[in-house]
């Protein structure tokens, strides 16, 4: 199927077209294109999806995740609150493999190497491929916080990447008791998902104000001056809980300093905060095979092209979700998603004769505050002097309606079914 | 906003005749109509189409199943044209699709409206 001319959308005439030709030994044997993707997320898995189903089989499309399901982050904090069960925001691979014809491998990819286009797995196999999609997520700098680490996060969890971290945190949420207090400490820009730990903070509050703590307070240990939906939040916490969330910004604490998780002591420039629970949210990088493959700059991220996710470190990579620079996109699942259609375009257009168009990017993200107070905020992108600008906009208002904020919360659960839906190719 | 998404998903794909059926009832053709009207005329590219789908796929599942937001595979042109063009000039109302819709011509509106014609609910 794969045919050699390629017709180019008009606009992009000309960008990149010496980068784009076939690969001539492709030509000369006939042989499938190989796409491998690093990440069975919300940016990789959508990736995988969109160039198995578009490609109609001319691509031969390999998704390496390491584990055999995915547990997304967006909505983990409505299972710290019980909104969600664990299960609900669990999600396997079957149908990308069984209906789309991807090959999944489940594993830790341990190294590019760019130079002979293969990735190496931790196990030894080695996967060639035509072109590398990149899609680790995150990674957290354990040590930028002293006292904090990888060890540390089984006593004072983080919880910033789904799985056995949400249910531990979820584990300890339940288990205090009337009195005891929980201390977060929020992470500095940029990181995944803004609104998330004030979410998660109103979750925490939900599950204390639910079983009737009226004496457990929440400090929020912020390391910035303002925080994503500051008023929403603001707002939604004095009307919900009153007297039970303190947020103290940069502008109060100064600085994190020191953690004892062990003592349950967090140490700032405004003296030292004792919880029975802490949830440290430390700085974060891109996942590390980005940085081993070379891809990231100074900021720990990876510098790509705003018009296609192409990594501008390497043509045949793209890096798209958290692991990406992507200009004025927040970094969730949405924009991951979104990202992964404009790469997987690009992926066919690079490998088949498939057109290409403008890159398009849009991102929502909903909170919620407490049962049926739903807020959300949510721009369109385009690509404007090579970054990736807003185009249009929208957040929700202070004083909304309680009819809204439901269909706000109702509309958020529709997305995840969407999301998911098109990530992993299910159907409710 | 409220009952936005409603109102979409009660309407599931109509007839032009229908629509014109409530045009003629509000006697002159609103603005809106107009605009469709044109962008109805245009031819739209398919594969342009797919790609410009991709977003609204996100929540609008291609499956056709709803959860809570309605669905658009196989919606009839003239729904989906009009439904867009009234998304941008605020006679639906609501938040999350006036932005999706904003930066969409009218050659964008016809590829998405031929591309999801050519899909079928599972």
């Amino acid at each position: 199927m794969t045919k050699l001319t390629r017709r180019r959308f008009g606009v992009l005439a000309g960008i990149g077209a010496t980068t784009l030709a076939m690969p001539a030994y492709l030509r000369a044997q006939g042989a499938a294109p190989r796409v491998v993707i690093i990440g069975g997320g919300a940016g990789g898995a959508t990736a995988a999806r969109y160039i198995a189903r578009d490609s109609e089989g001319a691509i031969d499309v390999t998704l390496i995740n390491d584990a055999d399901r995915y547990t997304s982050c967006f909505f983990s904090n409505l299972y710290l609150g019980g909104f969600r069960d664990f299960a609900s925001i669990t999600h396997d691979y079957a149908t990308l493999e069984s209906q789309y014809g991807i090959t999944k491998v489940t594993g830790l990819a341990a190294s590019v190497d760019r130079e002979a286009m293969t990735v190496t797995m931790a196990d030894g196999a080695t996967l060639p491929y035509d072109r590398l999609i990149v899609a680790p997520g995150i990674d957290l700098i354990y040590d930028a916080i002293e006292g904090y680490s990888e060890e540390a996060a089984q006593i004072a969890p983080h919880s910033w990447k789904a799985g056995a971290q949400t249910q531990l945190l979820h584990d300890k949420l339940n288990a205090l008791e009337d009195g005891q207090n929980i201390v977060m400490v929020a992470p500095p820009n940029p990181y995944r998902c803004p609104p998330g730990p004030y979410e998660r903070v109103s979750m925490f509050a939900h599950v204390l104000k639910s079983k009737g703590f009226t004496n457990s307070t929440i400090t929020i240990l912020d390391p910035k001056p303002r925080f994503s939906k500051q008023g929403l939040f603001t707002e939604g916490w004095a009307r919900h809980y009153p007297g039970m969330i303190d947020w103290l910004g940069a502008d109060i604490i100064d600085e994190v300093g020191a953690v004892d998780v062990n003592a349950g002591v967090v140490e700032t420039g405004f003296g030292a905060f004792e919880g029975a629970l802490l949830n440290i949210i430390p700085p974060q990088k891109a996942g590390a095979i980005a940085a081993q493959a070379g891809l990231t700059d100074d900021s720990g991220f990876c510098p790509i092209d705003a018009n296609s996710m192409r990594s501008t470190i390497d043509e045949n990579i793209f890096v798209i979700g958290d692991a990406s620079i992507a200009g004025a996109m927040p970094k969730s699942g949405f924009s991951a998603n979104s990202q992964a259609k404009v790469a997987a375009l690009n992926v066919r257009g690079d490998l088949t004769d498939a057109r290409v168009f403008p890159a398009r990017y849009a991102n929502t993200c909903w909170s919620l505050i407490e049962t049926n107070d739903g807020v959300k905020v949510g721009a369109q992108y385009a690509v404007e002097d090579g970054v990736i600008a807003s185009t249009s906009s929208f957040i929700s208002e202070t004083g909304e309606s309680d009819e809204l904020r439901k269909e706000t919360y109702e509309e958020s659960l529709g997305w995840y079914a969407g999301i998911t839906a098109d990530m992993f190719g299910t159907s409710a | 906003m409220a009952g936005c998404f409603g109102v979409v998903a009660v309407i599931s794909p109509v007839s032009s005749s229908a629509v014109l059926a409530d045009a003629a009832a509000a006697e002159e053709p609103t603005a809106a109509q107009d605009a469709a009207e044109a962008i109805l005329q245009i031819e739209g590219d398919i594969a342009y189409g797919q790609f410009l789908a991709s977003e609204c796929l996100t929540c609008h599942q291609e499956s056709g199943a709803t959860d809570g937001i309605p669905a658009i595979v196989g919606i009839a042109k003239d729904y989906f044209v009009l439904a867009v063009v009234e998304y941008q000039t605020n006679v639906r109302d609501s938040d999350v699709m006036r932005v999706q819709v904003a930066s969409l011509g009218g050659e964008e509106i016809a590829a998405l409206a031929a591309y999801l014609g050519t899909l079928d609910p599972k």
